[in-house]
């Protein structure tokens, strides 16, 4: 089929067979930011936001992707900017270790900023519920999501 | 579905009819899409995405919540609304569900008639006596409850019929409701669900339904216990002896994470937590 989407701001066509596995389709077009982890739905390594919202692109097919907006870490900053707030953060309070659940962590961290703006270290953890991390101990995650929400509201 | 050549994606209830009815079991319909994934019938070679239909918002009108077939888990946990429908049992249990990435995809259709034995939404739905509206090739017709879950609604459903609607009263007054889960872990899947909705009068309990989910294929009423306490105070012994009863009724299975013997023994701590709650809140109503 033809596959119509907007990834990370362009439209673009693929084709794609309509039951394929949407996380295969991402890694095919060298979205390589998308992990493949558990592929059951448990990990949270292949999250991708779909219309804003955090999904795991392991349970869902290509023909879903047709007309939405889908975003991976490869689109939440400007090629040639700096990296985004919430990559900087991560960074400074040592968030990141192995780094496999990174990409995850960044996508539901943004998608919990874009609708709260302020979150509580509970609303942080609840939104970061299914993302597993096996390095840091979430601490630090949690930490740098909050840095991260200060510094993007001034 | 490695053999799907085509989605369709219709644009209402009818049209998704039309194409299921001609492509009987060559079609698979994805919703949120979570289970239908994994799906791998070589017979199947058509999708059909019914998300792009509408059917997607929670109404409330005439005393009567209407929430659409595709309404999402999220949308449910965050209508300021349903918070106070039968003490937020139905938020509570569509919160109870995975992690906030499963949540905004499953619909709350969807999970309504695919139940596995762990789903926690149709625990509350058969609590709070929903009313489900299909629509099949022979028209339209509604299910109270107790039907739609009298065996698989996959089963339940005729060929080509679709769950468009899901309709719940507006709770009344002097009356509560509680949802609780019990699982290893947040996210995990259920080892013991159970929902009361119950309905007093003064201090008698005039109306009561005590669900039990995760321990045996669909979730099932203690109807043994809801007779017990029917029509009476709701009293710490009248409640544990309730407990006791829905434990004898209860059929528990073994799986991964229990076995059956502990199951049967956490449905009587479910259900005397859940009626404790629900009766709280009846009084907090009142």
């Amino acid at each position: 089929m033809d596959l119509q989407l907007t990834l990370n701001g362009k439209r673009v066509v693929w084709q794609a067979e309509p039951g394929e596995n949407a996380l295969d389709l991402l890694r095919r077009h060298s979205l390589s930011s998308v992990k493949w982890g558990c592929g059951e739905g448990d990990c949270g390594a292949c999250t991708i936001l779909l219309d804003g919202r955090s999904v795991r692109s392991c349970l869902l097919v290509a023909a879903q992707l047709q007309g939405r907006e889908v975003t991976t870490v490869e689109g939440i900053k400007e090629p040639a900017g700096p990296p985004h707030p919430l990559q900087t953060a991560f960074v400074e309070k040592g968030a990141v270790q192995c780094g496999y659940c990174t990409p995850g962590m960044l996508l539901s961290a943004k998608a919990l900023l874009a609708s709260n703006p302020s979150p509580s270290t509970e609303e942080v953890c609840r939104a970061l519920d299914g993302n597993l991390c096996r390095c840091t101990g979430y601490q630090k995650i949690i930490e740098a999501v909050q840095l991260a929400a200060g510094r993007m509201r001034d | 579905m490695q053999n799907a050549k085509i989605c369709l994606y219709p644009r209402d209830a009818s049209e998704a009819v039309r194409i299921l009815s001609e492509n009987g079991k060559r079609a698979l319909i994805l919703a949120g899409g979570t289970t239908a994934s994994a799906n791998e019938d070589p017979q199947v070679t058509i999708l059909v995405d019914l998300t792009r239909m509408g059917l997607d918002t929670i109404e409330w009108e005439k005393g009567q919540w209407t929430i659409g077939c595709n309404v999402r888990l999220d949308q449910l946990a965050q209508h300021p609304g349903l918070a106070a429908l039968y003490g937020g049992m139905l938020v509570e249990a569509v919160q109870a569900v995975g992690s906030t990435p499963i949540r905004n995809a499953v619909t709350l259709g969807g999970s309504a008639v695919q139940v596995f034995r762990w789903s926690d939404p149709p625990v509350a739905l058969l609590a709070m006596d929903a009313c489900f509206d299909l629509q099949g090739p022979g028209g339209e017709r509604t299910l109270g409850a107790d039907a739609f879950f009298a065996q698989h609604p996959q089963r339940v459903l005729n060929p080509a019929e679709i769950l468009t609607r899901i309709r719940i009263q507006e709770s009344e007054e002097d009356s509560g409701g509680a949802f609780v889960k019990l699982a290893k872990t947040e996210v995990d899947l259920a080892v013991v669900d159970v929902a009361v909705r119950l309905i007093c009068s003064g201090r008698r309990c005039t109306d009561l339904r005590i669900v039990v989910g995760a321990t045996q294929t669909l979730p099932w009423r203690a109807q043994a216990a809801e007779d017990l306490l029917t029509g009476k105070r709701l009293g710490g012994r009248a409640i544990a002896a309730a407990a006791r009863a829905a434990r004898e009724a209860a059929r528990c299975r073994d799986d991964v994470r229990t076995d059956g013997e502990y199951r049967a023994e956490m449905v009587e701590v479910m259900v005397r937590r859940a009626l404790k709650m629900a009766r709280e809140r009846a009084r907090q109503q009142s």
